[in-house]
C-alpha cells in the first residue's frame, strides 16, 4: 500500500541543499581574479571567447616526473626531524637538568615524537611510494629512521644529564650485598 | 647551579629541625622523680607561716630534696644534693622549723637551707666531716618571731664537733669539739638544752650511751652522764630512736633479740625497762618509735612492733613530774604489715595506722577511734594476688569535735609507689621506684609478635598452604568484626579530630606501643608503655631483696620474652613482656647461624675471647692494656644494627664502600699517671686493632663516653688546659671505609663472605674532631627498622640536664676542611668543617623539660621506618619518638584532614551541580545558531 503511494516531494531545504542558487550573473566589467577558474562551463567558455587568450590545457606530468617529484618530497619529509634537532637541543639545554614537571614533559615529548614517527613510517610514505621509486624509498626511509634516532639520542643525552640512566656504580648499589662474616663474636658482660 | 644550592638548603633545613612544636609534650613523656622517700625525712609542712596549704617535703634515697604538691602529686621544686650518685649511700637529714619558711637539709658533709616555697638555696655550710645529725633549735628564750631559727649540726669523722649555725646566714655561732675516742651518734634539742649522744665502746665490746648536755647559747658543756645500758647494746643498730625536738626527748634501745625495750628521758638518769611479750609466738622483727616533732605538743609517743605476720603498737605517756614513762594504752594486734604516722594539731597528737585494707586514726590521749576508713584500691599496678604493704606514711589531718573530718596520707608502698590517700581514696601515685633503674630493655608486645609470626608462616610455606592459611586467618579475624564495626565511629571521629586514641596496644599499627621493662633497685620488674605516657603496664617482684641488698641484673628481650639474668651464677628467669607472667622455659641463648663463634668478656681489667663452637674450643686472644692503663668501657657494635646501603653515594654518583663488620668493638682505656686516654677499634674475632688513637692531657674525672654503630664510631672526652690549647670537651668521630677510592671494594672485591682470620682486611678510617660546648656523659644512636633513615647521635649532657640529638651529617668526618665544598660535595650534603659544634636549641629532645641524672639511653625501632623510639633512664625517666629524616611514611599532626575531606566534598557537590549545566550547553552548541 505504501509502495503505491508516490514519494512525497522533497522538502524545500533539501532542494536548497542539492541545488545551490545559481551564481549571480556577473557584469562583464569585472574579470575573474587571476588564476580563478570558474566551474561554470558557460563562464569558462565566455571568458575564453571574450579574452581570446590561448591557453593550452597543461600536459599531465609523466610517471617518471611524478616519481622524481614524489622522491623529492619524500626526502624532504625524511630530513625534517634532523632540521628540528638544533631547536630541540637548545630547548633541552635551556630547561636544565633538574627534575621538574616541564623538563620531564619535554623529555617525554622528545621520546614520544621519534618513536611514533618510526612506527608510522609506512603511513607517512605510503602516498609517495610508487612502483618506480620503491628502491629509492628504502634509502629515504633509512634516512628517516636515522634522523629520528638522532632525535632519540638527543633525548637519551638529556636523560643522562638528568641522572636517570643507570650508568654509575651507585645505581646498582642496591643489588650489592654486604659480605657475611664467617665468624660471629658475642660480648658477654661479666 | 640552582640544584646544588637547593639541595644544600634542604640538607641544612633537615639538620636544623629535630623537635616539632606540635610533637613536644605530645609524643614525649617525662617522670620528674624524686626517688623513694625516707621515713625520717618526709613530712607535711607549710611553705610559709601564713599559708594554709602545706606541701610534702622529702629527702629521698636518691639524694633529692624536694617538695610535692599533695593536691596532684606534681613536684613543686627539687634539688639534687649529691651530683655524684655513687655516694648516695650516706644518710640524709631534712628538718623544718615550726613556722619557718626555710627547710634545712644535711647530706654528706653539707648543711644547706632551702626556701620552702620555691627551693632556692638560702645558704650552705660544709662541716668537714660526715654529718651525724642536724636539728633546728626551738628555743624558748622569749624572742618570738625573731626570724630564722638556728640550726645545730653534729659531724663525725676525724674531728667530731657540734656547731650552731645562724638560721638566716649559716654563719657558725659556736662550735663544740669532742675528744676523740667515742663515736658521736646523734643530737637532740629540747627547748632549753642541746644534748649530744655519744657511744662509748667498753672493753667487753658493748656500747654505753653517753649523753652530753650543752648550753645552746655558748656551746659549753653543762653536764655529762653515762646511761647504764648494761650489756644489751652490742651495736648501734639496736638503738631505736633518739627523740629529737619534742617536749621531752627520749632515747630508746633494745637488745639484739628484741625482747626488752629500754627508754630513757634525756636529761634524767633513770632507765625504764619494758619486756616485749611475744604475740602469736612470733619474734619481733622490728621496733619503731613514732613521736611528735614539735616542742609544743604533748609528750606522747607510740612504739610499733612488727613481726613477720602481724603488728601492734603501745602508746606511752611521759610523766614530767616523776620523769618516768608509762603505757597509756595499746592498739590491737592486726595480721599483716602496717605503718604508723604521727600528726599534730595544736598540742594534740594523733596517730594514724594504715594496714593493707584499713586506715584508723586515734588520739594519743585515749584509745577511742576518731576515724576509720576502708581502703579498697590503692590505685597502683601490681602483680595479681600480690600483697601491697605500706612501708611508711606521713599524714595530715583536721579534727572537728570528736572525729577526723579530713585526712591526707602519703604512703610509700612496697611496690615502690608513693601514693596519696585523701581519706581512703587514692588521689595520685608516683612511681618513685623508677628513679633507681638498674637495667632496662625494649620488648615487643605479644599481639604484634603473634601477627608477625603468622605472616612469617605465610611467607615460608608453599603457595597453596599459604593461601589456605591466609583464608583461615581472615575467617578467624571475622570474630573481631562486630567489635571493630562498633568502634568504627569512635575511631573515625578521633582520627578526624586529630585526637588519637593512645593506649590501644592492639590497634597499634605503627609499632609505637613497645614495652619497656625496667629492673628497679628494689628487686622489681616494671613495664612501661613506650607509646603512651604515664602508663605502667605491669609490675611484679622479681627477687626479694633485704633492706641493704642490691642487685645488678641483666635484662634482655627476645621478641615478647623478657630474660632476666642475675647473680654470679647467671641464673635466668623469663617473663612474658605483655603481662609479666613468668614463663617456664629458658630460651636458647644464641639461635643464630652455625659456624665459628667467639665470646669475649671483660674480666679483671682484661678482655678475653674464647671460641665456643665445639670443634675447637679454647682461648683465642686477650687484650691486656699497657702498664698503668685501665679499661674504662667496651662498646660492641649492636647485634641488631641493620644497614640499608653498604656504600655512600658521592655527589658524582660514585660509591665509597663502608667497612661493615658486625664483630667490631670500641674499647676505651685510661692512664691515670700520664692523664691520657686511648681508644681502640677491635676486630673481636682476631683481636686485632683496626684503629687506635691516644689523647694526652685528658681530664679523667670528666665523663668519657663512646659509641659504635654501622661503620662509624664516636667518643668524647674533656681535654685539660695546656700551653697549646684551653680546656674543652672534644667529640671525635671516625668513619671506616673498605677503600678511600670510589667504586673500589678493596682486596676482597665482590666476595660474598669473609673471614678476618684469613684475609685480615683493614679499614681506611677518616677521623674528625669537634669541640662541644658541654661534656657528653653518655651516647646512643637512633635505630630504625631497616636503617634507611639517617641517624642521630643522642648525647646526654649531664651538666645542663638535657639530651641532644645530633644529626650525623653535622658530624660527618668527610666535611671539607678549610675550603668551601665543591659542587659534588654540596650535592652530597657536606658542608664546610667548623671545629665547634654549637648545639642547636632544636636538637634538644627534652626541649623545656629538665631531665636529671640520665645514666643510659636506649633506642628501638618502631614498625615504621622513619621512627625510632627513645627511652632514657637514671634518676628521671624520659621517653620520646624521633624521626631523624622527618616522618616520611606517616601523616603528621599538621595534616588537615578536615580540609582534605571538605575539598573532596566540595568537588563532588560542584560536579553534581555543574554536570547538567555543561550537558545543556553542549546540546545547545549543536543545535543553536547565533
Amino acid at each position: 500500500m505504501a509502495s503505491q503511494m508516490p514519494p512525497p516531494p522533497p522538502p524545500q531545504w533539501v532542494r536548497d541543499l542539492t541545488s545551490p542558487p545559481p551564481s549571480k550573473a556577473k557584469s562583464g566589467a569585472f574579470p575573474d581574479p587571476p588564476g580563478y577558474t570558474s566551474s561554470n562551463p558557460q563562464q569558462v567558455a565566455r571568458s575564453k571567447s571574450s579574452k581570446n587568450a590561448v591557453s593550452q590545457p597543461r600536459e599531465p606530468p609523466s610517471t617518471y616526473e611524478m616519481d622524481t617529484l614524489k622522491l623529492k618530497k619524500a626526502w624532504e619529509l625524511a630530513l625534517a626531524p634532523a632540521k628540528q634537532l638544533p631547536m630541540n637541543a637548545i630547548g633541552m639545554y635551556m630547561t636544565g637538568n633538574s627534575l621538574q614537571i616541564f623538563s620531564i614533559m619535554m623529555v617525554f615529548m622528545l621520546f614520544k615524537g621519534p618513536i611514533q614517527a618510526v612506527l608510522n613510517i609506512q603511513g607517512t610514505f605510503a602516498r609517495l611510494e610508487t612502483e618506480g621509486n620503491k628502491q629509492n624509498m628504502l634509502m629515504v626511509k633509512a634516512a628517516f629512521v636515522g634522523c629520528n634516532c638522532l632525535a632519540l639520542a638527543l633525548g637519551i643525552w638529556k636523560v643522562n644529564g638528568m641522572g636517570l640512566l643507570p650508568t654509575t656504580r651507585s645505581d646498582w648499589l642496591a643489588w650489592e650485598t654486604a659480605r657475611e662474616p664467617l665468624e660471629r663474636a658475642y660480648f658477654v658482660p661479666s | 647551579m640552582r640544584l646544588p644550592l637547593f639541595a644544600a638548603v634542604c640538607i641544612l633545613l633537615r639538620t636544623a629541625v629535630a623537635v616539632f612544636a606540635d610533637e613536644a609534650w605530645n609524643v614525649d613523656y617525662h617522670y620528674a622523680l624524686l626517688g623513694e622517700p625516707q621515713e625520717e625525712t618526709t613530712f607535711f609542712h607549710q611553705p610559709n607561716p601564713t599559708s594554709k596549704a602545706s606541701l610534702i617535703y622529702t629527702l629521698s634515697k636518691r639524694g633529692f630534696v624536694g617538695a610535692v604538691n599533695p593536691r596532684d602529686g606534681s613536684v613543686v621544686w627539687r634539688q639534687l644534693l649529691s651530683p655524684n650518685l655513687t655516694s648516695s649511700t650516706s644518710q640524709g637529714f631534712l628538718r623544718a622549723g615550726e613556722g619557718q619558711d626555710t627547710i634545712v637539709s644535711g647530706y654528706g658533709s653539707q648543711v644547706a637551707a632551702w626556701s620552702a616555697a620555691d627551693g632556692r638555696l638560702a645558704w650552705t655550710v660544709d662541716m668537714h666531716g660526715p654529718l651525724k645529725d642536724v636539728e633546728i633549735l626551738e628555743l624558748s628564750d622569749g624572742k618570738i618571731g625573731s626570724g630564722a631559727k638556728d640550726v645545730v649540726a653534729l659531724s663525725g669523722g676525724g674531728s667530731p664537733a657540734v656547731q650552731r649555725l645562724d638560721g638566716a646566714s649559716g654563719a657558725v655561732k659556736w662550735q663544740h669539739k669532742f675528744q676523740e675516742g667515742d663515736e658521736v651518734y646523734q643530737l637532740s634539742a629540747s627547748t632549753t638544752e642541746v644534748f649530744a649522744i655519744l657511744l662509748h665502746k667498753t672493753v667487753l665490746g658493748y656500747i654505753k650511751i653517753r649523753v652530753l648536755s650543752l648550753d645552746p647559747v655558748n656551746g659549753r658543756k653543762t653536764s655529762e652522764y653515762t646511761l647504764s645500758s648494761e650489756n644489751e647494746l652490742a651495736s648501734a643498730d639496736t638503738i631505736i630512736s633518739v627523740g629529737a625536738n619534742s617536749a621531752s626527748p627520749i632515747v630508746a634501745w633494745t637488745d639484739a633479740a628484741h625482747s626488752v625495750l629500754k627508754i630513757n628521758i634525756i636529761g634524767t638518769k633513770t632507765v625504764s625497762s619494758y619486756n616485749i611479750e611475744k604475740q602469736g609466738g612470733q619474734t619481733v622483727e622490728n621496733i619503731r618509735i613514732h613521736a611528735p616533732y614539735h616542742t609544743t605538743s604533748l609528750s606522747h609517743f607510740l612504739v610499733h612492733y612488727q613481726t613477720a605476720t602481724s603488728h601492734w603498737a603501745d602508746i606511752y605517756h611521759i610523766n614530767f613530774a616523776r620523769s618516768i614513762t608509762q603505757i597509756a594504752y595499746s592498739l590491737p594486734n592486726i595480721s599483716g604489715k602496717g605503718s604508723f604516722s604521727t600528726s599534730t594539731s595544736d598540742a594534740n597528737v594523733y596517730f594514724t595506722r594504715i594496714t593493707q585494707d584499713e586506715l584508723i586514726t586515734v588520739s594519743s590521749a585515749s584509745h577511742g577511734v576518731l576515724g576509720r576508713w576502708t581502703i579498697d584500691n590503692l590505685g597502683v599496678v601490681s602483680a595479681p594476688h600480690e600483697a601491697i604493704v605500706p612501708t611508711h606514711t606521713v599524714s595530715e589531718l583536721s579534727v572537728k569535735g570528736d572525729s577526723v573530718s579530713a585526712i591526707r596520707t602519703a604512703v610509700l608502698l612496697s611496690t615502690g609507689d608513693w601514693v596519696l590517700l585523701r581519706d581512703s581514696k587514692p588521689v595520685w601515685a608516683r612511681p618513685e621506684a623508677l628513679a633507681d633503674i638498674t637495667s632496662a630493655t625494649f620488648a615487643t608486645p605479644s599481639v604484634l609478635e603473634d601477627f608477625q609470626h603468622k605472616l612469617d608462616v605465610e611467607t615460608h610455606s608453599n603457595f597453596v598452604g599459604a593461601y589456605l592459611h591466609r583464608v583461615k586467618r581472615h575467617l578467624e579475624e571475622l570474630k573481631h568484626f562486630p567489635s571493630y564495626m562498633s568502634s568504627m565511629p569512635q575511631r573515625f571521629i578521633s582520627g578526624f579530630l586529630g585526637t588519637t586514641d593512645e593506649g590501644a596496644m592492639a590497634s597499634d599499627s605503627f609499632g609505637f606501643h613497645k614495652v619497656i621493662v625496667c629492673a628497679t633497685g628494689n628487686g622489681r620488674l616494671v613495664a612501661l608503655d613506650a607509646g603512651s605516657a604515664n602508663r605502667i603496664l605491669w609490675s611484679r617482684t622479681a627477687v626479694d631483696l633485704g633492706s641493704s641488698e642490691t642487685w645488678q641484673p641483666g635484662l634482655s628481650s627476645r621478641a615478647d620474652v623478657i630474660v632476666l639474668e642475675q647473680g654470679s651464677g647467671k641464673s635466668q628467669q623469663t617473663f612474658n613482656a605483655t603481662n609479666g607472667d613468668p614463663l617456664p622455659g629458658i630460651p636458647d641463648t644464641h639461635d643464630l647461624q652455625a659456624g665459628p663463634r667467639v665470646q669475649y668478656t671483660l674480666r679483671d681489667g682484661v678482655l678475653e675471647a674464647t671460641r665456643t663452637d665445639k670443634a675447637n674450643a679454647g682461648s683465642v686472644w686477650h687484650f691486656t692494656p699497657m702498664d698503668g692503663e685501665r679499661i674504662l668501657h667496651l662498646v660492641p657494635r649492636p647485634s641488631n644494627d641493620p644497614v640499608a646501603s653498604i656504600g655512600k653515594v658521592l655527589g658524582d654518583r660514585r660509591v665509597l664502600y663502608k667497612y661493615l663488620d658486625s664483630n667490631l668493638a670500641l674499647l676505651a682505656t685510661a692512664n691515670d699517671a700520664s692523664k691520657s686516654a686511648q681508644f681502640y677499634v677491635l676486630d673481636t674475632i682476631t683481636g686485632s686493632i683496626l684503629h687506635s688513637s691516644a689523647h694526652s692531657g685528658v681530664d679523667l674525672q670528666a665523663p668519657i663516653s663512646s659509641i659504635l654503630s654501622e661503620n662509624w664510631f664516636a667518643y668524647s672526652y674533656t681535654a685539660e688546659a695546656s700551653d697549646a690549647s684551653t680546656k674543652g670537651h672534644h667529640l671525635v668521630v671516625g668513619e671506616m671505609f673498605e677503600s678511600l677510592v670510589p667504586n673500589d671494594r678493596g682486596v676482597l672485591d665482590a666476595a660474598t663472605n669473609f673471614s678476618t682470620v684469613q684475609s685480615g682486611t683493614e679499614p681506611f678510617t677518616l677521623v674528625q674532631t669537634y669541640q662541644t660546648p658541654e661534656a657528653i656523659s653518655k651516647m646512643a644512636v637512633t635505630q630504625t627498622r631497616q636503617g634507611i633513615t639517617s641517624r642521630q647521635l643522642l648525647a646526654v649532657l649531664s651538666d645542663v640536664e638535657a639530651i641532644v640529638g645530633i644529626p650525623y651529617s653535622a658530624l660527618d668526618p668527610r666535611r671539607p676542611v678549610d675550603r668551601a665544598p665543591t659542587k659534588d660535595e654540596q650535592m652530597e650534603g657536606l658542608f664546610q668543617y667548623a671545629p665547634v659544634i654549637e648545639f642547636d636549641p632544636k636538637w634538644f629532645l627534652n626541649h623545656q623539660r629538665e631531665v636529671l641524672g640520665i645514666e643510659n639511653v636506649l633506642t628501638s625501632p618502631a614498625l615504621i621506618e622513619s621512627t625510632s623510639i627513645v627511652f632514657a633512664y637514671g634518676l628521671d625517666i624520659f621517653g620520646t619518638r624521633l624521626s631523624p629524616s622527618f616522618s616520611f611514611d606517616i601523616l603528621g599532626k599538621d595534616f588537615n584532614k578536615f580540609q582534605m575531606l571538605a575539598t573532596v566534598a566540595a568537588l563532588a557537590v560542584l560536579t553534581f551541580v555543574v554536570a547538567p549545566l555543561v550537558m545543556r550547553k553542549q546540546v545547545n552548541t549543536r543545535w543553536q545558531f547565533t
